[in-house]
């Protein structure tokens, strides 16, 4: 019953996000709308933690798995991305890089910038 | 020697998804027994599951087509798993209700920057429109990328790749290049690493200290809902603007 419940409320959520995106006809993808929405049920106190946990603890635990097919879909484009190499390393090291640097600076402004174990 | 494991091959594809769980599970296992950090971060068992397949697709001549509709089922899941993230993010959010205005307004930053440099660099570099898209949402966990990437028109798959390389190179390079700006701040280091560099560099946060870790798996998790919100509004408002 509350491997039931569980799913339910995941599949409820994800049937009201393609809803809602089907009829406003946005690019936003349906599953994140419908992950804020569980997000929003949780906070408010609508759905309990507990009730959720069932089958959101075992799928989140295998999620990667489901994102390795779509992950080998870059050989597609290998012709791509042999042209743009430069272009995709570039944007691979300043990236996050500069992301590193401008928040860790920017909370390190308002914390401090020593170590406070 | 290909053409004859091509011939075999119609036969086999049944094989995909068994296949694509026992790698990914063997090289958690093996990721698992590691304990060196940067031995840990490059045996991602992700990383690994994806170089492993796309070797054997190219170098076996194996149509991408094919393995792609054999493994449909683990796709679809995806989509359930994201609604199931919520999870993490309502634990998480239980943790910062302190510091929230902080970490909201950072990771807001950081995602910012990420999206705009990303698309300062794709016009200095003449890039195509379908690569500026794949590159507009990289500082986010790689499930949410395939999404948002997928939503703005970019090839979500190289998006997925560069995501995890992203997270490799912040495992390996983000605490020292922290250190060398003299941030040394748990909280700074955490907030930064799960902004910039998702979950594995929130792996890499929490093998530092666990407090870092506890920063960055909030930042982190605070990251994948605001880029969901973000990114989908700001690329075409740069696109529309600056190009």
């Amino acid at each position: 019953m509350k491997y039931f419940l569980s799913s339910a409320i995941i599949l409820l959520c994800l049937a009201a996000g393609k809803l809602i995106m089907h009829f406003i006809d946005a690019s936003f993808p349906a599953p994140l709308l419908a992950m804020v929405i569980l997000l929003v049920l949780l906070l408010s106190g609508i759905v309990k933690e507990q009730q959720l946990t069932p089958c959101a603890s075992p799928i989140l635990n295998v999620m990667p798995i489901f994102f390795i097919p779509a992950g080998v879909g870059f050989i597609e484009h290998l012709g791509l991305i042999k042209t743009h190499w430069p272009f995709l390393t570039t944007v691979m090291i300043i990236v996050p890089f500069s992301s590193l640097i401008l928040v860790a600076s920017i909370v390190g402004h308002f914390k401090g910038t020593e170590n406070n174990e | 020697m290909n053409e004859q494991i091509s011939a075999i091959t119609p036969s086999l594809w049944w094989l995909t998804i068994p296949f694509i769980i026992a790698l990914f599970l063997g090289l958690k296992m093996l990721n698992v027994r590691v304990s060196h950090n940067i031995l840990k971060s490059l045996t991602n068992p992700v990383f690994l599951s994806i170089a492993i397949i796309a070797l054997l697709l190219v170098n076996l001549d194996l149509p991408y087509a094919k393995f792609s509709s054999h493994s449909q089922l683990l796709s679809w899941l995806l989509e359930p798993a994201i609604v199931a993230l919520a999870l993490p993010l309502y634990q998480q959010f239980m943790h910062i209700r302190k510091n929230f205005l902080l970490i909201f307004v950072t990771c807001s930053i950081g995602i910012v920057n990420a999206t705009l440099v990303a698309f300062v660099l794709s016009i200095l570099f003449a890039a195509p429109s379908q690569l500026s898209a794949s590159v507009a949402a990289l500082s986010v966990t790689t499930p949410i990328a395939l999404l948002v990437t997928d939503s703005l028109g970019g090839i979500s798959s190289l998006a997925a790749a560069m995501v995890i390389f992203i997270g490799l190179l912040g495992a390996l390079f983000g605490f020292l290049l922290l250190k060398l700006i003299k941030i040394f701040n748990f909280e700074a280091q955490g907030i930064a690493m799960g902004t910039a560099c998702h979950a594995i560099g929130t792996a890499a946060a929490i093998a530092e200290h666990p407090k870092i870790g506890a920063f960055s798996s909030v930042a982190m998790a605070l990251s994948a809902l605001l880029t969901a919100v973000i990114v989908p509004l700001l690329y075409p408002f740069l696109v529309s603007t600056l190009l």
